[in-house]
């Protein structure tokens, strides 16, 4: 069954149309990546997708396991199994990482009606992931991103994702301002979380590094605010080799 | 007729008040009904308690330990509430390297009157003591505290305004000696309306003092703030942190002032106010004044008004978090910068414990019957 469906789905912001008509279906156990230059409506595709207040959807469809996924909110967006990888991880000053995560954790189980996590469980939980992805549980206890470097925000919102463990995953440029030891850790940190028959991915990314570590499944390439051309890993090789300004030509 | 005189706004340092419920509070009768639960805070080491009903001790409910009931020497003449809360009221003296066992908790219940009462704390060299103070119930509770801390004291006064509705107006004139600290921490997160008055000098060199506070407003309540720090020699150090909430049509407003005389040479002096908006209606308005008359001094001060950050609701929300809860979490990291100050961990939960329940309240009582006490005296 078809978990994530989008269908000519167009989205203004600030009344100025970016995605111009996207479709797109992913399947569990699979990982979708969608290249694209700069402005091309990645991000904007990553946010309606989450539910970003001031991103309107003017067009179109798209449904979280046959259900209605614009009609939620974000929280019950998450609620269902999405998360949102954040290209630039918000600093919250004053709220430590941990009460963050159960606070979000234990939401999530009650909407789902499942049983919520105690102050124990959730730390043995969060200290697992925090290990894998190389973060003291030190850097776990401060306020949500403070003071972490660009790296350390993006490895968090890994821990985050695997201590939230969801079923379909929205990563925003995930990569970017990572170093390659760093883009390692992220890598497998995806593929240790993601890669597994009941969950699908959507990794938006600028380079085809990542994608030598989390092998996709499809690749599309996004211009214009519509999707110019689907393929396998190979069509990131060929846009690593040639750019995407030939892409690009050879569509209009 | 009341023989209450109440400043106009006119005055500058009453500009932003709303005293227009404490004529009425005045002539009222007390009910004399007290909460079943009071708000003692369960501590590893108990210390003294002190019940006051309406402005008088239970003895029957109060262990005084160390503190004594008379006659207290304070003054404060010129103003024109805190000359109102007499001369009479609690006492906390403490000798030579001194303190108390445990916290000392004083519990002032106001029941649908006026009540005045002043207090006096003065802690021998070396001393030290932590007090905790807070106010229920729905009348006028107005108090003077005089404070003296000799050298190498340390106070901890943490209070808690927590009453349905009514007034508590608080004066300190404290002055704080040669290396001695004071940390002065309020929280108010009740549904009463409040005027905090304060005059901490710093009269030793090297001396702390610091006053913080987190006040919450909603419905059409008003907190109001006016306290002067001032460093009268040398190498003092002082913070202030305000930390302002207002929904609905609530206003906060703080004027908080660091005075520096012309030989206070190498004082530190820190400000900052901070106000969030919860509702467009509310208002915030926040007042740091800086009076410096010595060249070699570092002082700053900062004061913003602001709503939630949209980015931070929406980061939370992306992870499960419901916005009510996200706008919890973010409120209550705006405040505990005036809050974590407070030395006990148990007093600390308590306080953070209000502030939940605070939010717990949402919706907001401005449909109820309280908030519209005063809508014919606003303006």
């Amino acid at each position: 069954m078809t978990m994530l469906r989008i269908d000519n789905l167009h989205a203004t912001v600030d009344g100025k149309l970016i995605l111009k008509g996207i479709s797109l279906t992913l399947n569990p156990g699979e990982i979708h990546a969608i290249m694209g230059p700069n402005g091309s409506g990645k991000s904007t595709l990553s946010y309606v997708l989450a539910g970003r207040p001031g991103y309107e959807v003017t067009e179109g469809t798209v449904t979280l396991d046959g259900e209605d996924l614009l009609a939620l909110d974000p929280h019950e967006r998450a609620a269902k199994g999405m998360f949102l990888g954040f290209q630039y991880p918000v600093e919250i000053p004053g709220v430590s990482n941990v009460q963050f995560l159960r606070t979000a954790l234990n939401a999530q189980r009650r909407a789902r009606g499942e049983k919520e996590l105690s102050a124990g469980e959730f730390l043995r939980v969060a200290r697992e992931q925090a290990d894998g992805l190389g973060l003291s549980m030190d850097m776990m206890k401060r306020g949500v991103n403070v003071g972490f470097s660009g790296g350390e925000k993006k490895r968090n919102e890994m821990v985050q994702m695997g201590i939230i463990d969801p079923r379909l995953a929205i990563l925003d440029e995930t990569d970017s301002g990572l170093d390659i030891d760093a883009l390692r850790v992220v890598g497998q940190g995806i593929n240790r979380i993601l890669r597994k028959p009941d969950k699908a991915v959507l990794l938006i990314t600028h380079y085809e590094r990542l994608l030598e570590i989390v092998e996709p499944d499809f690749v599309h390439v996004l211009a214009g605010g519509r999707i110019v051309r689907s393929g396998g890993h190979e069509l990131a090789r060929e846009l690593e080799r040639e750019g995407y300004g030939a892409m690009a030509e050879a569509v209009a | 007729m009341t023989l209450l005189t109440i400043p106009s706004n006119r005055e500058e340092g009453w500009r932003w008040s709303d005293l227009s419920a404490l004529p009425e509070l005045a002539e009222a009768r007390p009910t004399g009904r007290v909460p079943d639960e009071l708000p003692w805070i369960a501590c590893d080491r108990e210390g003294p308690r002190l019940l006051f009903v309406d402005g008088k001790l239970d003895e029957a409910r109060s262990t005084l330990g160390p503190v004594e009931i008379g006659a207290v020497d304070v003054m404060a003449s010129d103003h024109p509430l805190a000359r109102l809360a007499g001369r009479s009221g609690w006492q906390l003296k403490l000798g030579r390297d001194h303190a108390p066992h445990g916290l000392v908790q004083i519990v002032h219940v106001s029941t649908g009157a006026a009540d005045h009462l002043a207090a006096e704390i003065a802690l021998d060299i070396d001393a030290q003591a932590s007090i905790s103070e807070t106010y229920v119930g729905e009348g006028w509770a107005n108090r003077l505290t005089g404070i003296k801390l000799f050298k190498g004291a340390r106070l901890m006064l943490s209070r808690r305004l927590l009453g349905g509705s009514g007034f508590v107006s608080l004066n300190d004139q404290a002055d704080v000696g040669e290396g001695a600290s004071l940390v002065v921490a309020t929280l108010a997160a009740g549904g009463a309306d409040s005027r905090l008055d304060g005059l901490i000098r710093l009269a030793g060199e090297e001396a702390y003092a610091e006053a913080s506070a987190a006040l919450l407003g909603r419905g059409r309540q008003r907190h109001d703030a006016n306290l002067v720090i001032r460093h009268d020699v040398p190498h003092g150090t002082s913070r202030q942190v305000w930390r302002s909430v207002a929904d609905d049509r609530a206003g906060c407003s703080v004027a908080a002032r660091v005075e520096v005389v012309r030989h206070a040479q190498k004082t530190d002096g820190e400000q900052s106010l901070k106000g969030l908006l919860l509702a467009r209606s509310a208002t915030i308005n926040a007042k740091p004044e800086l009076e410096i008359f010595a060249d070699d001094v570092k002082c700053a001060h900062g004061a913003t008004v602001g709503e939630l950050d949209r980015n931070a609701l929406f980061y939370l929300e992306s992870r499960g978090v419901p916005p009510d809860e996200a706008r919890a979490l973010l409120t209550r990291a705006f405040v505990a910068d005036a809050l974590d100050r407070i030395g006990e961990d148990e007093v600390k939960a308590a306080f953070y414990e209000n502030v939940e329940a605070w939010f717990a309240r949402i919706p907001s009582p401005l449909a109820g019957e309280g908030g519209d006490r005063r809508e014919a005296g606003g303006g």
